[in-house]
């Protein structure tokens, strides 16, 4: 194999790499510049243990299935729609107290949705939907405080998300309280 | 795991050589011409420089993990003082300086081992910067898509660098993924995985000759075929897998050696096969692997490639290979198909068959301790034949601990098998030295 080559291959795979490392965040990135600002409130998933490791892990109002009116129906009309692993698009309408509520689960993106309604992208797993905002990273200096503050403001905890029109969603902060974490 | 006709070239006899030769040319033995011809043949005036490359290639890879492990630990610390643009750009930074910096070495400088290491943490560096990326975007996607990210760029580095140790990180992390990709509902998909990992890696272990990485390839691939096989068809499955996979290894390793392609490959690859036969013989003959609850449905895809290839290396092999090594492979074929059949007969006799089963696959491992045994006895290699004894005396012992039977049976047991153990001990030394004293007769008492 020549030098020139080896030089040709090796700076491909190093292209590829970089390329690579670029792909991971771009759909979030994508997201956070174009998406719509929706707020939803936390429901802690195992209380005892908020944090594992370096990341929060997070629930919210519309993490399961059955906080959507509509959820029985669709599930009785074909269960395949919504079998483990299949997606779904989360409609969401904004409250007067400004958090996000449960609206509707559909099969399609809805078209032309009003400003105060947003539709998450997201994925079956039993009654839970995941929408891939699930994990928040927490810094090594915030990691007590902020275990402490969702300790004990459970209920005033919540995260601001950016929803692209296509349904994908990023976390953008956690607030507990005026209290935010990035 | 027949010896290979080859000269032996381990750096220990060489070093061995070297010293002793000034010494048989003072006394005689040999006269100078011939310990030039044996100094050149053994290649020991490189000796020197290849013991002092090996270490330094052992210090430069610690090296290189070290550096690449305080990165990764420095991911983990976090520093949120760091505005995120600076942080992205010092990533890269130490991604592209590391492969920048080693490739410099290797092919700049001739440095091959130091450069190899740096590129090596160049990939572990770019592992831990997909971490962090994500960290910093909370990107919550599935855990395992981190590790198929870096097992892509990883294979593209191997190839471009030729580096089997690359090579094993891409093992290593597209396991990973496909463990996590598999288990979520994605069956059929992962089932293309082993077929993955051949056309990817076993092409470059056999362009750069690397034993590790090839017989490292052929065990991922029979494993995942076991794990996908094992999920969903359960015990039965399992076994046939496993002891299809492991007469594949056996006979392609035997096929290298036979056909002298890649030569280099047979005994790591053989040994391998054997050693997956072993495990699968030693499981099964307990008994309660054969109880029926623990059967699924068959998904056998997998398990029949690894017949048809065996049948086909089988066929090569006889054409090419040579006795007694035939012998062998006639004993590990036996005791392949002896625990294939018994997997595939076990649901038809499902009500009693669990007893008949469990002394089939004892039976198996009887005759592939055999064939360890038998194969020391030709390699003559002492550690062979003693992992043979012990496979037997675990054998034996397991059975003793595993059905009731009283103290008193169980203490005669154990110093059966103990004596059983020494006086097989004495018989292979013995053997031994009858066989070096026929070759001594033979070469006209000189031995050497």
């Amino acid at each position: 194999m020549s030098k020139r080559s080896l030089l040709v291959g090796f700076v491909a795979a190093v292209v590829v790499q970089a390329l690579i490392l670029v792909a991971v965040p771009a759909r979030k990135v994508y997201t956070l510049r174009t998406g719509k600002t929706v707020v939803l409130k936390i429901q802690p998933v195992d209380p005892y243990n908020i944090l594992s490791g370096y990341y929060a892990t997070l629930g919210f109002d519309i993490s399961r299935v059955d906080a959507f009116p509509n959820a029985h129906n669709l599930t009785n009309e074909s269960s395949a729609g919504f079998a483990d692993g299949s997606w779904c698009y989360a409609v969401i309408e904004k409250g007067g107290d400004g958090i996000w509520k449960p609206v509707s689960l559909e099969r399609e993106l809805p078209a032309n949705l009003p400003e105060n309604r947003a539709a998450l992208l997201g994925r079956i797993n039993g009654n839970w939907i995941k929408y891939g905002i699930e994990d928040f990273y927490i810094p090594e200096a915030k990691r007590s405080h902020l275990a402490d503050d969702l300790r004990e403001h459970r209920d005033k905890a919540r995260v601001e998300v950016k929803v692209d029109p296509s349904g994908h969603a990023a976390l953008e902060r956690l607030m507990v309280e005026d209290r935010i974490y990035e | 795991m027949a010896m290979t006709p080859n000269q032996n070239m381990s750096t220990k006899f060489r070093a061995a050589l070297r010293t002793e030769l000034p010494i048989w040319v003072q006394k005689g033995i040999v006269s100078e011409e011939t310990e030039k011809q044996l100094a050149s043949t053994y290649q020991l005036d490189n000796l020197k420089h290849e013991s002092s490359s090996l270490l330094s290639a052992v210090i430069f890879t610690l090296g290189g993990l070290l550096l690449g492990g305080g990165l990764i630990s420095f991911v983990a610390a976090n520093w949120e003082v760091i505005p995120t643009p600076i942080k992205l750009a010092l990533l890269f930074t130490a991604l592209l300086a590391f492969h920048i910096i080693g490739f410099w070495l290797w092919q700049g400088k001739n440095w091959r081992r130091l450069g190899h290491a740096l590129i090596f943490c160049g990939c572990l560096v770019f592992g831990a910067n997909i971490g962090l990326v994500a960290q910093i975007f909370h990107v919550s996607s599935n855990w395992y898509a981190g590790f198929g990210a870096w097992a892509f760029g990883s294979l593209v580095m191997a190839w471009a660098t030729r580096s089997w140790i690359i090579g094993v990180l891409v093992l290593l992390t597209s396991f990973l993924w496909f463990l996590g990709f598999q288990y979520d509902n994605h069956d059929q998909a992962a089932l293309f995985y082993p077929l993955i990992l051949a056309v990817s890696l076993l092409p470059l272990a056999w362009i750069i000759r690397s034993r590790v990485l090839y017989t490292g390839t052929l065990l991922g691939i029979i494993t995942a075929a076991c794990v996908l096989a094992g999920v969903h068809g359960g015990s039965r499955q399992l076994l046939l897998t496993m002891a299809a996979g492991g007469m594949f290894m056996w006979t392609l390793g035997e096929l290298h050696r036979a056909a002298e392609w890649r030569s280099e490959f047979s005994n790591l690859a053989a040994g391998s096969g054997l050693s997956v036969l072993a495990v699968a013989a030693y499981v099964w003959s307990f008994h309660y692997l054969w109880n029926p609850s623990v059967f699924g449905p068959m998904r056998s895809q997998w398990a029949i490639l690894f017949f048809v290839l065996t049948i086909a290396a089988s066929v090569l092999l006889w054409r090419k290979g040579r006795q007694p090594q035939l012998w062998l492979t006639t004993g590990v074929l036996v005791v392949g198909g002896i625990l294939c059949a018994s997997a595939l007969l076990a649901r038809a006799d499902a009500a009693n068959g669990e007893s008949l089963f469990t002394v089939t696959a004892n039976l198996a491992a009887l005759i592939l301790a055999a064939v360890i045994i038998g194969a020391s006895l030709i390699d003559e290699r002492r550690a062979v034949f003693w992992l043979g004894s012990l496979y037997l005396v675990l054998l034996i012992l397991s059975r003793f601990l595993e059905y009731e039977t009283s103290l008193l049976v169980k203490s005669a047991a154990f110093l059966a098998c103990g004596v059983a153990v020494i006086l097989a001990g004495i018989s292979y030394e013995k053997y031994l030295r009858r066989h070096i004293r026929r070759i001594a007769a033979e070469t006209g008492g000189n031995g050497i």
